[in-house]
């Protein structure tokens, strides 16, 4: 193998025997699939039915997508370059998309249509609406194309300040932005949750409609829990007093809160990374190989 | 630590465990998942509160209102969120709302084209494009989407998805900002997703909409906090997901189950793989003791 | 004057803008205006990050650094995703202007864009996370100690939501009646208390500090007074 598709590592001859062997047994796997692939729609009416149905742009989508699934499955042996090939594939046209997406949703619709709306009309957006305030508009689009164009100075090799005055927006706005949200929906909406009554009540109705209020035991330990959990955390986070004596013992409860939420995000996190990977497995049984 | 190789017996055994080819374990957690799909194994899901309170919130909409789902996700989550959102699509559906569909994330337009594909058209035909349903898509620029959506819904969606002026489209032609939707539904994997959508959106009105939200394991823990009070019903991973299908089958049993019950079907690889999970944490502290020298320090 | 006054100065009347606009509603205006630029600006800031991309990899194939090869792949692949959708060759029509060809659709998966989405990007996408579940499981073999007081709270409850999360939560204590009064030994049970209680008084805590962080910041920012965004320069 070339240089051009290896990282400059030099492989011993034992390594190198271990290394053929390996993708001799992928190719091996790999082909094996492809026949039980190709057995399971010959044997299945409905299996090659639905291939019949398929158009051809389709089942060779499914043969490519099915490719790169083990391609990026194969990395979990070692490192190699089909893997390689998927990750540099993705990349580019993962970058490609995002840039054409934006482009079509909203620099076009955002920005070309108040720059030149006769030109957006006829070639792109026959639907658009004429503007009622055309100057105005136009005049508003000339600010986010000139600092859209200080933003692409970045790529130059000379000049790289002039990027700055599009980023001192960005940052200026994200901060205007967020300075509210922060302290309206995490900082006094948060207390807010936190301040409820402590002892709960619970409301039942009889058949007759007549509502009782009794104790809630659980949920009155579950509003203690809360106040409590939020207040050791805190103090916990509060580094310009010294951990001793009463903030001590708070902020060790608080560790021991932060660690039950840890270990409760850490069962959730497995959860979702199972389900991304029963999917792959699901297309590769059910939408490749017609099993399952 | 002590040389595993020089242990005998059983706790010789657990100490080289130790130092097992993560690749076996790769493997077992590969067969974990693979088995259960293939043999089709399905269990009875239980829907929590907080799925029940996400169905009630989408119960509570009047009849021919207009609900926005917002599909802030990517073909990354998808396993997690596409069984919430296809469940959420036929409720709202079955409900008669109207649904406005957009998204924050560049992917996100198409896991909801895909929606629309998959859950509305065939299940729902008497659905019309730009009457009943319409999509928005995407848009660039996060939380600034919101914001501006907020309060003039116009300017930042002049047009659809498919370059339609707004004001050409019956269900959007009057539409001015958020305050013309009951219910925004946020299908999120992160940011932007239903905690901008809460800050943002619910922040801006906070009487005029209710925010639901379906989201993955992983970001769920940074929504908590804002339920029951900001956020009125919240999807927890897949379960989430398998319990709302449950409460939606339950009373709109029209769907397709392979459609609206991937949810379900996910769930069943789930128990084999969480309990190789459990076996490895103990197997890998059994390991650790094992390898420590008797008697001797840590 | 160029390369500090004017971004501090733009950087702080963009920011009292934004805030001005939540509390005088007749500046509102101007901040849809200002947050319509900022969105503009995010979706140049992709057409940047792509141009970096082919900078980056153009000169990693002239300086034929090792896997040079890759870089090229990565090209070929961004440019042919690009044309396609910039151009949108074989986009289906739209219905109402079959003749305008750019008012047609590019992403459905009959058009070569919507085809590249559905079969390359979204399987490559999909499994390049999927691989995660592989490594939580080595992860949790070789890293997940019980080792004190903290780790053991934080296995503990991780096991019990790993159990209450599927069938087995509800095999192993699903016959305790859930109105007996032991109903709470239930693992579901533990598992929602778990969340909604303890789970959510972390988040709510970590969140009001985050919120105290977001808003000092914000406001350093704004006032001029943290001007680290300039240093690069």
């Amino acid at each position: 193998m070339n240089e051009s598709m290896t990282n400059g590592n030099d492989e011993k001859p034992a390594t190198r025997r271990r290394s053929s062997f390996l993708w001799f047994s992928l190719a091996l796997l790999g082909i094996s699939l492809c026949v039980l692939r190709v057995a399971v729609a010959s044997q299945d009416g409905a299996a090659a039915s639905a291939e019949a149905a398929r158009t051809l742009w389709q089942s060779i989508g499914i043969w490519v997508a099915a490719f790169m699934t083990l391609g990026i499955f194969s990395f979990l042996y070692k490192d190699n370059p089909f893997y390689k090939v998927c990750e540099s594939v993705l990349i580019g046209v993962s970058a490609a998309y995002w840039m054409v997406s934006a482009f079509w949703s909203t620099l076009v619709p955002q920005l070309f249509a108040k720059l030149s709306p006769t030109l957006v009309k006829s070639y792109a957006m026959p639907s658009l609406t004429p503007s009622e305030t055309p100057g105005l508009d136009f005049a508003l689009a000339l600010v986010p194309l000139a600092l859209g164009g200080m933003l692409l100075w970045r790529l130059a090799p000379k000049g790289q300040w002039i990027s700055v005055w599009p980023i001192a927006m960005v940052i200026g706005v994200t901060a205007g932005l967020r300075l509210i949200s922060a302290v309206e929906s995490d900082f006094l909406a948060q207390i807010s949750a936190t301040m409820r009554p402590l002892i709960a009540l619970e409301t039942t109705t009889d058949a007759a409609g007549v509502a009782t209020r009794s104790f809630d035991f659980w949920g009155t330990v579950g509003g203690f829990v809360g106040v409590i959990g939020v207040l050791s955390v805190l103090s916990y986070f509060l580094f310009s007093i010294e951990h001793k004596g009463v903030v001590g013992k708070s902020a060790r409860l608080g560790i021991w809160f932060l660690m039950i939420t840890f270990g409760g995000a850490f069962g959730l996190t497995v959860m979702g990374r199972i389900t991304l990977l029963a999917q792959r497995f699901e297309f590769l049984f059910k939408d490749w190989l017609g099993i399952g | 630590m002590t040389n595993p190789q020089h242990i005998g017996g059983i706790r010789g055994f657990f100490a080289r465990l130790g130092g097992i080819d993560r690749r076996w374990i790769f493997l077992a957690m590969g067969l974990s998942i693979a088995i259960p799909i293939l043999l089709k194994l399905r269990f009875p899901e239980y829907p929590g509160p907080m799925a029940k309170a996400t169905f009630d919130a989408v119960e509570k909409v009047p009849e021919g209102s207009t609900v926005l789902l917002s599909f802030d996700y990517d073909p990354a989550s998808a396993a997690e969120l596409q069984p919430m959102a296809s469940a959420l699509v036929h409720h709202c559906a079955s409900r008669k709302l109207k649904i406005v569909f957009m998204a924050l994330w560049p992917l996100g337009k198409q896991q909801a084209d895909r929606t629309i594909d998959t859950v509305l058209k065939p299940f729902h035909p008497e659905y019309r494009e730009g009457i009943d349903y319409a999509q928005l898509g995407f848009q660039a620029g996060n939380e600034g989407v919101i914001k501006v959506m907020a309060t003039n819904l116009p300017k930042q969606y002049p047009n659809d998805a498919d370059g339609k002026a707004i004001g050409d489209i019956p269900l959007l032609k009057d539409t001015k900002d958020l305050g013309a939707f009951k219910l925004v539904a946020s299908i999120s994997a992160g940011y932007p997703g239903a905690k901008e959508w809460v800050q943002y959106g619910n922040g801006a009105m906070p009487d005029a909409f209710e925010v639901v939200s379906g989201s993955t394991g992983v970001q769920v823990g940074q929504l908590l906090p804002y339920y029951p009070k900001q956020m009125e019903g919240l999807l927890v991973a897949v379960k989430g997901a398998a319990e709302y299908e449950m409460l939606v089958e339950a009373k709109y049993p029209a769907a397709d189950p392979e459609v609206i019950g991937q949810g379900r079907v996910r769930m069943g690889p789930q128990l084999v793989a969480h309990l190789l999970m459990i076996a490895l944490i103990v197997l890998g502290n059994i390991a650790m003791i094992a390898g420590r020298p008797r008697g001797g320090a840590r | 004057m160029l390369q500090r006054t004017i971004p501090i100065a733009i950087l702080c009347l963009s920011g009292a803008i934004m805030v001005g606009a939540y509390f005088i509603s007749s500046a509102q205006s101007w901040g849809e205006t200002v947050t319509t630029w900022f969105n503009i600006l995010a979706a140049v800031a992709f057409v940047l990050g792509a141009g970096n991309l082919i900078a980056m990899n153009l000169e990693k194939i002239s300086s034929q650094r090792p896997g040079w090869g890759y870089a090229a792949i990565t090209l070929v692949s961004f440019a042919f995703m690009l044309v396609v959708g910039l151009l949108k060759l074989g986009a289906v029509p739209n219905d109402k202007h079959p003749d305008i060809h750019l008012a047609g659709s590019y992403d459905t998966p009959a058009s070569p864009f919507g085809w590249m989405y559905e079969y390359v990007m979204s399987p490559l996408t999909a499994t390049m996370f999927a691989l995660l579940a592989f490594y939580v499981a080595s992860a949790a073999f070789r890293a997940f100690r019980a080792k004190n007081t903290e780790s053991i709270l934080l296995l503990g409850t991780a096991f019990i939501v790993l159990l209450a999360q599927t069938a087995a939560g509800m095999f192993l204590t699903g016959w305790i009646p859930e109105d007996s009064a032991f109903a709470f030994l239930r693992l579901d049970k533990i598992k929602a208390g778990i969340i909604e209680h303890v789970q959510t008084a972390g988040m709510r805590a970590i969140m009001i500090g985050i919120a105290l962080g977001i808003a000092a910041m914000s406001l350093r920012l704004i006032l001029g007074i943290d001007r680290s965004y300039l240093s690069k320069n």
